[in-house]
């Protein structure tokens, strides 16, 4: 490639990068100054690291108890959602029944629905079944809306396996149980890890069902707790960058930890939107 | 390979046991709330357990489509679509091109441009809400360069307020439009860049010639995709301006939320609720066909 082509490439993501980077180093740096040093001089290193934010926003705002929260309602609807969606789909990728397509399709329908069309009825369902303020309630609502994508991704996996495993194992007498629990979710891993990252992100992330039921602030999840503490104590500004950091420090891991997976579980989901 | 058919009591008893919590969870908290809002928005309810609920009909649409916040919702909500796809997919196209050639360091590059969309957007909300506060990080900026002159309240004056969190939202999505072009530049085949450049292609002709006609459906699917997004935006505008100054900044999403939670109006709410599926419907409908036409 010609020089001035590299230049002009690099230009480009420079420019971008420091579109991208400077809200987050903003955040980042603002997290560990005193309120002066945050108008003063937004992007200079601070002169005495301030740990005192990150002391403030977990214990003092409750951070802790939002991130707990958060890690409570986001890896309940993970394991749920796994479960219930697996077995569908081990059904309809292997059985033969005539609702079989129709089921198909009508897990499908859901990816239709987006959640502010439902904000109305949900709450008067949740507040008729008085499951105001329960955490399970909010965990089978993050299951529903993530069932058609996630029945979607395995059944369409377990559908690709060779079925010759299952076939030797039915001839030896083993159960349909068995069958599923021993044979089909080892195969399956890597359909349930692109759902379970998946799901996971969109209830650590989620902040309309719990504004629509959860008033109880010790249940409140972390994304929405943020929010409460800027709401409260909207003037602490070094704390409330400190918590911004804890709110994002999960997803950042998770991503950095699996950034392929979180990368194509995401594009996946592009199916959904 | 053949399906187990279901010849016994057993077999027919597990799959019922199986198909079973799936069903209920999905029948119970999407389908009936679906059929929920189609009912809610011919009805009148103020929102209080136990108080009657009445039938008006058409009344809630007649109202919803002469109120004059939901128009002002409706213009945000134009105005958030046209520019989100005028921007998020041609920048991420030419992210995704640069990224694809592997440069040094394109890595740090494509993850710094990503990460956003794995972010809350309450919290990335929070985070350009602090930026662009009367004292905060961007006007001090502006000053720095010189050009104080441009200093404004972002999120509070008027006529910033909505173009500011549409610039967010852009901000937002890029690396996420990022990747879905980046997976279908790995489909065109090497061969073809060869050819391409043996017949003396440069690199413009070849983006215009090659890559954007090779990832058309990619691209019509990103932009459908962006226009479906960008009508449920709801957290951006509730962490930054929770729809002020004046309800200014208000989408429908947001409106739909405050007219049912703080004024009860439940129909209302549900009247917009119907609109906001008929316009995300309509759009994966178009989705549908294109993704058909793609596989044609």
């Amino acid at each position: 490639m010609k020089k001035t082509k590299i230049i002009l490439m690099y230009l480009f993501l420079f420019i971008m990068a420091a579109i991208f980077a400077m809200p987050m180093l903003f955040t980042l740096l603002s997290s560990v100054k005193t309120k002066t040093e945050i108008f003063s001089e937004p992007f200079a290193l601070p002169k005495i690291i301030q740990w005192k934010n990150y002391v403030e926003a977990w214990t003092g705002a409750n951070m802790s108890r939002y991130f707990i929260n958060s890690l409570i309602q986001a890896g309940a609807t993970v394991i749920i959602l796994v479960m219930v969606a697996s077995m569908a789909a081990y059904v309809l990728s292997r059985f033969s029944f005539r609702a079989n397509q129709f089921l198909v399709i009508f897990f499908m329908l859901g990816m239709m629905v987006p959640m502010h069309t439902v904000i109305v009825p949900i709450s008067y369902i949740i507040g008729n079944l008085k499951l105001t303020n329960n955490i399970l309630a909010l965990i089978l609502v993050y299951v529903a809306f993530g069932l058609p994508f996630s029945i979607l991704v395995i059944t369409n996996f377990m559908r690709s396996i060779n079925r010759s495993l299952e076939e030797a194992a039915l001839i030896d007498g083993a159960t349909y149980f068995q069958i599923y629990y021993k044979i089909m979710l080892p195969l399956t891993v890597p359909a349930i890890s692109t759902v379970s990252i998946f799901n996971f992100l969109g209830a650590w992330n989620n902040i309309l069902f719990p504004l629509l039921f959860i008033n109880d602030k010790s249940l409140k999840p972390i994304a929405l707790g943020l929010l409460n503490f800027n709401g409260e104590r909207g003037s602490e500004y070094g704390p409330l960058m400190a918590a911004i950091m804890i709110t994002v420090a999960v997803p950042m891991l998770l991503y950095l930890l699996f950034q392929e997976k979180v990368e194509s579980g995401l594009a996946a989901g592009s199916v959904k939107e | 390979m053949h399906m187990i058919k279901l010849k016994n009591n057993n077999a027919r008893f597990f799959v019922f046991l199986f198909m079973l919590p799936s069903l209920l969870i999905y029948l119970l908290f999407q389908i009936l709330p679906l059929a929920g809002a189609l009912y809610f928005s011919v009805m009148d309810w103020n929102g209080i357990a136990g108080s009657p609920v009445t039938f008006v009909g058409g009344k809630n649409f007649l109202e919803v489509f002469q109120n004059k916040d939901f128009l002002i919702a409706l213009k945000n909500m134009g105005t958030m679509v046209i520019f989100s796809v005028l921007f998020h997919t041609p920048i991420a196209l030419l992210t995704a091109v640069v990224i694809n050639t592997k440069c040094k360091g394109y890595r740090m590059f494509k993850a710094l441009f990503f990460v956003p969309t794995v972010f809350p957007l309450s919290a990335a909300g929070l985070m350009w809400y602090f930026v662009f506060m009367p004292t905060g990080a961007f006007n001090s900026l502006l000053s720095t360069v010189g050009l104080g002159g441009f200093v404004t309240p972002w999120l509070v004056n008027q006529s910033t307020a909505m173009n500011t969190i549409v610039f967010v939202n852009i901000w937002a999505g890029i690396g996420y439009y990022m990747v879905i072009i980046l997976a279908g530049l790995t489909t065109i085949p090497e061969e073809v860049h060869e050819a391409a450049a043996i017949d003396g292609a440069g690199i413009v002709k070849k983006f215009f010639w090659l890559t954007v006609p090779m990832l058309k459906s990619t691209l019509t699917m990103c932009i459908v995709m962006d226009i479906i997004g960008s009508v449920k935006v709801f957290d951006l505008v509730f962490a930054m301006t929770g729809g002020g100054p004046n309800g200014l900044t208000n989408l429908p999403t947001t409106l739909l939320y405050n007219e049912t939670f703080k004024y009860k109006h439940m129909g209302l709410g549900s009247a917009i609720g119907v609109v906001i599926l008929a316009i995300c419907l309509a759009g994966t409908l178009i989705s549908n066909a294109v993704v058909k036409h793609k596989s044609d």
